[in-house]
Parts: structure tokens; sequence; C-alpha cells
């Protein structure tokens, strides 16, 4: 369907210098395909999705559709995108429109077709993505993530061959990423072909037929999510899809934040798509700090979590000490017991500055 | 709403009505000689010989003004003590009305003529000639008479000129619109000054035009030969000689120092009574409301042009503002710093006495381009802040569902865009309507314009302005409402 050949793009910063966004990006799509490009920020993901429907035209290489060249001069650019259609990180729904409005205007100006007609197919398409009971109102009245859902609606009424999602959930509170990556789901299911530039790497694994992991403005390895998740060839492939979130709090200070760090893992929790972990987190924390910890300090917690084996882990680090907090005297042995019971799996190690307790929940 | 802003209006009205009448009481002000002027307040036409006699005075206080009805103006509502100006100017008509009277007459006698341009030596020649002739046959005693002697007819002409004319009109440039000098009634001109012009046109069998200028703009139009003579009671001076030619003087006028007669008996019309009697004597007398109606026509036509060609102006800088290349851009920016800098009224005038000088343009077009000219930099200025306001990620979502740049522009940036832009358009649109009462300035009747003439014939302030004011209130109205009317608020489908 499309294949794209030594596609190159260059931008030319204000201060003169030139950016080489995507150096040589080669790929080929197929119909039926859903493609996730993964990969670090500011390595062309964004920018290569752009290309593709000309919206940031490339410097160099070609794009072939259907056999046909669209980089040469004079090429409908409009009837391409027509063709392939796509959702912004940012939603972009024409505000001076009604929901329905930004469904059907496209389809009544661009394809002609009768506004009854439009209206019924518009109608059924925020069936679909379950914004219908929404078709008169304003886009400013509506969350995140019922915009993205209404816009993936707008790009529907087109009848796409094939939907471009530029990060279709990173503008998205955490709450509602859920809802709209079930709408692409559903789609992919459809046998829609799509490309997802996304940061939500189980849905990528879930979802795609392939991976493209793009770095350092190629596309650095391609295969099955499997292959990419799994059994990755290359080192930098490997250290991004096994990355670890993490977020750490020193407690070092009578001035410490508490209840700051409660919301922090609270939010930590929902960001990486855990919730269900944010009570425990914040029991376990309780027990530790004020517990069995109390008087240990400087202590150090640390938060982590792995979205590929979605393991997360709560460890507690104190300098300069060699034996278990846990063993201590004085130790409650009703909060041991409890925080035994909340985690999956306790481990007491010594390391090289000190000691650490690793709760694995 | 709509029955509040009236209200306030008619309240601002009746306090302004109520402050102009505040009498004040001591003794009609007694004048002896030049020496009894120490201390007071005196008022004159700014340029003339009284001018630069008194301004060498440095005991009184000099108050300058244009226009010769400003300066009785400022006698009657007490911003000077006394008025000096030529002799036959405030007849005992207009004294007896207006209740003031002369106090002191000079005592030099000023030479006046008709003023011509250095270069039209065979027309000043012509004037010369023709003046030679009414003195032989007696016609300049009589006309003299008749004008400055008798209580003459203010609607006849003394001279009659017969109907068949032929060749380039004789432009007048009249710089005083009062009796007995040059004057206006229903759009015809009269007095001594226009019968010696219409003396020389019956002579050289050529068609008169008349135009109403203020002296300055005058000169200007004197010498870039947008008239041919000037009449006015233009006195003789060396300065004036420098740069113009005179005709043989026609006459010597004194001095006269006018003082407000305290023991005039004056009619104290009840506030009803009054406003009735000076409707009359400003609107319906003489018909001198078509004044009024004509000058708005005038005013609504520069208006309504000016703001289609300048919108449309306006946008081809505001896309070039927005180009790649970087010459379009900065030919907009140096458009824009050019028309920030230009006060309206140098630029009209500029455009009229120079660009436009030697083209046949009229002065009405000229004003239309001179206002469109700077209204199109504002319009630039407003769309472009209204197209910023719109995130350019309106305009990717409506190519990349397949719009071309021009549809997107026009179904989806455009029509957010109006709203943001519409008020600041409005206030542009408003704030050109009430610039266009600068025009007179290059001789354009138009609704101020109406309202001065008015004042000149009848000295009084008051009526002409309220009326031109309301006028320009209802206008602003008016214009507001057709916006709304044209980019009413809709659905998009």
């Amino acid at each position: 369907m499309i294949i794209v050949s030594h596609l190159s793009k260059s931008f030319v910063n204000p201060d003169g210098n030139v950016l080489h966004v995507l150096k040589d990006v080669n790929c080929e799509i197929n119909s039926g395909d859903v493609i996730s490009i993964i990969g670090p920020s500011g390595t062309g993901k964004s920018t290569f999705l752009r290309a593709l429907n000309l919206l940031d035209p490339p410097t160099g290489g070609s794009i072939l559709l259907d056999g046909e060249d669209i980089l040469v001069k004079g090429y409908p650019v409009h009837k391409l995108r027509q063709k392939m259609g796509m959702v912004f990180q940012n939603f972009n729904l024409f505000d001076h429109m009604t929901v329905l409005e930004n469904v059907m205007y496209a389809p009544c100006k661009i394809l002609h077709m009768p506004k009854e007609l439009a209206r019924e197919e518009s109608l059924a398409l925020l069936r679909k993505v379950g914004m219908s009971d929404k078709a008169d109102v304003r886009p400013s009245s509506l969350s995140g993530g019922q915009k993205q859902r209404v816009a993936i609606a707008r790009c529907l009424a087109m009848k796409p061959e094939a939907i471009l999602f530029d990060e279709p959930t990173s503008a998205l509170d955490p709450t509602m990423v859920g809802e709209v990556l079930s709408v692409i789901r559903s789609l992919a299911k459809e046998g829609m072909t799509m490309l997802i530039v996304t940061h939500e790497m189980k849905f990528a694994r879930d979802v795609s037929t392939r991976i493209f992991f793009m770095n350092e403005g190629i596309i650095y390895e391609e295969g099955s999510p499997q292959q990419i998740f799994e059994a990755p060839r290359r080192s930098a492939t490997k250290a991004f899809v096994q990355q670890i979130h993490k977020e750490v709090f020193e407690l070092n200070s009578p001035d410490f934040d508490f209840p700051g760090m409660y919301t922090r893992m609270t939010r930590f929790c929902i960001k990486y798509n855990i919730p269900e972990k944010r009570e425990t987190t914040e029991t376990i924390t309780q027990l530790m700090v004020d517990e069995i910890m109390a008087d240990y300090r400087p202590l150090t917690v640390r938060i982590t979590h792995s979205d590929l084996s979605e393991i997360t882990a709560l460890d507690f680090m104190v300098e300069n000490l060699e034996t278990s907090p846990l063993q201590a005297e004085g130790v409650n042995p009703a909060s041991l017991e409890k925080i035994r019971s909340l985690c999956k799996e306790v481990i007491e190690e010594p390391t090289t500055r000190g000691f650490r307790v690793k709760l694995i929940l | 709403m709509l029955m509040r802003k009236p209200f306030i209006l008619a309240i601002l009205m009746a306090a302004l009505t109520l402050g102009a009448c505040s009498p004040k009481d001591t003794g009609t002000l007694q004048l002896h000689s030049d020496a009894d002027l120490a201390g007071l307040r005196v008022a004159t036409g700014a340029g003339t010989c009284y001018d630069i006699e008194l301004s060498k005075r440095n005991d009184i206080t000099l108050i300058l003004y244009n226009e010769d009805a400003d300066i009785l103006q400022s006698l009657l509502i007490g911003k000077s003590d006394v008025i000096v100006h030529d002799e036959t100017i405030f007849n005992a008509h207009i004294c007896r009305e207006t209740g003031i009277k002369i106090a002191m007459k000079g005592t030099e006698e000023f030479p006046t003529a008709l003023m011509f341009r250095k270069s039209d030596k065979d027309l000043a020649e012509a004037c010369n000639a023709t003046q030679r002739r009414m003195v032989e046959d007696g016609t300049m005693a009589r006309l003299k008479k008749y004008w400055l002697e008798d209580e003459y007819m203010e609607t006849e002409h003394f001279t009659h000129i017969p109907e068949e004319t032929a060749g380039e009109p004789l432009r007048v440039a009249c710089v005083t619109a009062m009796a007995p000098i040059s004057f206006v009634v229903e759009n015809e001109w009269y007095g001594i000054e226009i019968d010696l012009v219409r003396e020389l046109a019956k002579d050289l069998h050529r068609p008169l035009e008349f135009k109403l200028y203020d002296v300055s703009s005058a000169m200007m139009a004197m010498k870039t030969g947008k008239a041919d003579v000037m009449t006015g009671c233009i006195f003789i001076t060396p300065e004036r000689q420098e740069q113009f030619l005179f005709a043989d003087p026609y006459h010597g006028y004194t001095s006269a120092y006018y003082v407000i007669d305290k023991d005039a008996s004056r009619n104290k019309a009840g506030l009803w009574q009054g406003l009735k009697n000076s409707i009359n004597k400003n609107l319906v007398r003489e018909k001198r409301w078509t004044y009024i109606t004509s000058g708005l026509w005038v005013t609504i036509k520069i208006t309504l042009l000016a703001i289609l060609l300048g919108s449309a102006i306006g946008a081809g800088l505001c896309a070039m503002t927005r180009s790649h290349r970087k010459w379009m851009r900065s030919f907009a920016g140096a458009y824009n710093w050019l028309m920030a800098g230009i006060p309206m009224l140098v630029l009209l005038l500029i455009l009229f006495y120079v660009v436009f000088a030697g083209t046949g343009l009229n002065a009405t077009a000229v004003a239309i381009i001179a206002f469109a000219l700077n209204f199109a930099s504002g319009a630039c200025g407003v769309y472009n802040s209204a197209l910023s306001a719109i995130p350019v990620g309106q305009t990717e979502a409506g190519l990349a569902l397949g719009f071309t740049k021009l549809q997107t522009f026009f179904h989806i940036v455009f029509p957010q865009a109006l709203r943001h832009g519409l008020p600041l358009f409005q206030g542009q649109c408003i704030s050109l309507l009430k610039g266009t009462s600068i025009v007179g300035y290059i001789a354009i009747q138009d609704l101020t314009r109406a309202g001065d003439i008015i004042r000149s014939r009848t000295f009084d302030a008051l009526l002409p302005l309220l009326v031109v004011t309301v006028i320009y209130f209802i206008l602003a109205w008016l214009l507001g409402l057709l916006l709304k009317c044209a980019f009413p608020k809709k659905h998009v489908l």
C-alpha cells in the first residue's frame, strides 16, 4: 500500500542550525497493518507520521502510495489526505461547531454528501465511539478523552483507508487513556490500517501487528510485538522496551512534605496505568515510613514500574546500615505481618552503600 | 439596553445646554485707545494683520482662531474680553442679534485685494483691468455702497453674469464665510469679494467655482494649483507678497474692537423656546439642514468606501506579513510602521497637495484613498491578531481531513477568526468614521464642515455642534449594527 524509501526531513532552527529529524526512513506498510511506532522522545516519530500525509513535507526520499509517487510536484495532496486520516495529540476539534457538525462537516463540504445522509452516518459513528449523547454540545464542554473520541469519529467520517494516530493519549488525563485506547482497539479488530505513535507499551504490544522502534531519525528495529518486546535484537531497543519508570523521594529533613509524597505516588500509579496499586502503595509506605523505619533517617524511598513486566516495586534504602530494619528489635509484628500480606515478595538485601528493603507489589 | 443609551445622551446634552447659558454680570467694557487693552484677553484671526500687530504687545493675552465664527463665539462664551476684527464683518444686524457692539474703531486702514499665484500674472492683470473699468464707470462705488453701507439683501448678487460661459472655470478659494465679504446661502456664494470675482469672470467669460478653505489650506491649494484666486478679506502683507501676487487693493478696511454689550436687551427665551428658535435659525432658515444632509452623505460615502477599500488592502497586507518571502514581510512591516507614524491629517494633506496634486482626482476620492491607506494598516493588525488567536492545530486538522489550503482557511480558520476580530474591526471602523471629520482641510464639505458653515452664518456654536455630535453617535451605532448584520452568528451547517 505504502512504500517509504530513504525518507529524510530536516528543519532549519531560528538560530540557523540545521536539524536532521528524519535521516533515512525505509518501510513498507500493507493494508490491514496496525503499526505502533515507539521510541524515545525527539527521534522523529511524529515527524515521520506528519511526513506521510505531507503536513510536514519531507526534504528527501520517496513515498509511493499504491505505486504512485506522492512527492511529485502537483500531486493532489488533499486527495491523499482524504484517504489517510489523522488523529492529533491535541484533538484539534473545531471549536466553533457542535460535536455533530465536527463529524459531518468534512463529508458535507468535501464529499458533497447530502446533509441528511451525513447526519445519519455521523450519528452512527458517534454512537460507535460512545459520544452520540453529546452530539449537540460544543467541544469545549467535553473532557479530553471525549474530545479524542469525537476526533476519531470525525476522522472515520471521511471513510479513510488508513489512519495516522499522533500520540492520541499523550495529552490526556491518565484516567481517560483507557476509553480512547479501547476505541482504537475496536478499530484494529475491524481491520483498519493504522499507524500509531504511542508511549503506551502494553497497548502497543497487545494491539499491533508490527512495531517500529524509531531512534536517531531512522527505523532502528522493526518486527512483531513478540520480537521487539521479548527478544529485541539491538541494545538500544532493549534498553527502551525494558525501561523502568521511577520516582525517588529523599526523606532527609524534618520539613519533608509527606502529603506531597503520597500525591506524587498516586499520580505515578495513574500515569503508568496501575491505579489498582494506588491504595496498597500508600498503605505500605505509611507503615514503613511511620512505624517500622521511623528511626532510620535519612531514608530514600523509590517507586518503580516496568511497563513490559508490569512489576511495581517500593524500595526503602538506608545508608551505612548492615542489618535489615525488619529484623530489628521492637518492630511491631502486626505491622510487619500486614506488609507481608500486601506484597508479592519482600527482599532484604545489603547494598554497596547500605541496606535496602525491596517490596514487590 | 437599547433605550438606555439615548437616555444618557439626552442628559449629557441637557447639561451642555445649561452650561452654555450661564451669564456673568458686570458693565459693558469701555475702550478709548489701544492702551485700554492692557490686561485683557483679546481674540482675533490667526495670521491676520491684527494678529501681527497685537502679537507685538506683551501686556495682553492674545487668543487666535482660524474661523471667524469661533472668534465671535469666544467673546460670547466669555473666553475673551474683546475681539479685534474687520469693521464690516459683524454688521449691525449680527451685533443686535448676538448682543455685541463696537467699542472702538482702529485708526489704520488695511489695503485688501484679491490674491493670485505668482505665475498667474495675466490673471492678476486682468483683475486689475476689471477693477480699473469698475472705478471708471462707477461700478466700484456702487458695489461698495451696496455691500458696505446699505442694508444689503443677503440673497441678491450685485453683479449679474450672463448664463453662457465657456472654458476652464475660475476656481475661487474662499477663506471667509462671513457677510459681507463672502458667504454662502443655500449653496450660492454672495458678498462684496464674490461680486468682484464675478465682475472678473464676466470680463473673462469664464465660469466660476467656489470652495471654502481655512487660510492655511487655501494657501496650499493656491500653491499647488488647486485654486486660482483667493478671496476673503485678504490684507496685503509683505510676507504674503513674497509668495503670492496681489491685485490692486479694492478697499481699505479698518479694524474694530468688539465687546459684549451688557445694555442690549437680550430676549430671555425659556429653554424650550430658545431651543426652538435655535433650531429654526440653524436648521430651518435658508434650508440650512441641507448642509447637514449633504455633509452626512459625504461622510457616509467616504467612511464606507474607505472601509471597503481599506479592508481589501489590509487583507493583502496581512497576507504579506504572514508570507514566507522576506521582502513581502519587510514591505508590510515598513508600511505599518509608516502609517503608525503619520498623523491622519498630515497624510491627507500630503496625498491631496503633493501626491495627487497633478492628477485630476477630486478631493473626495483622495480622502477615500487616504483613509483607506490608513485603515488598511489598522485592519491588517486586526486580521493578524484575530488569525493568531486561532491555534495552528485547527489548520492542520482541516488539512488532514482533506480540505485544500484555501478551503481550510475559509471553512475552518476564517469563521473562528471572525469572532475574535469583529469587535476590534468594529472599533477601527468607528474610529475611521470619526476620523473623517478632518476632511474639511481639503475643502470637502462633510458633516463636521456642514456644522462649521452653519456656525459661521448663525454664530451659534451649540446647536450645530450638538446636531453634528448626535448624528455621529447615530452613525457609529448604525455602523456597528451593519457589521452585526453582515456577519451574523450562525450555525455552520
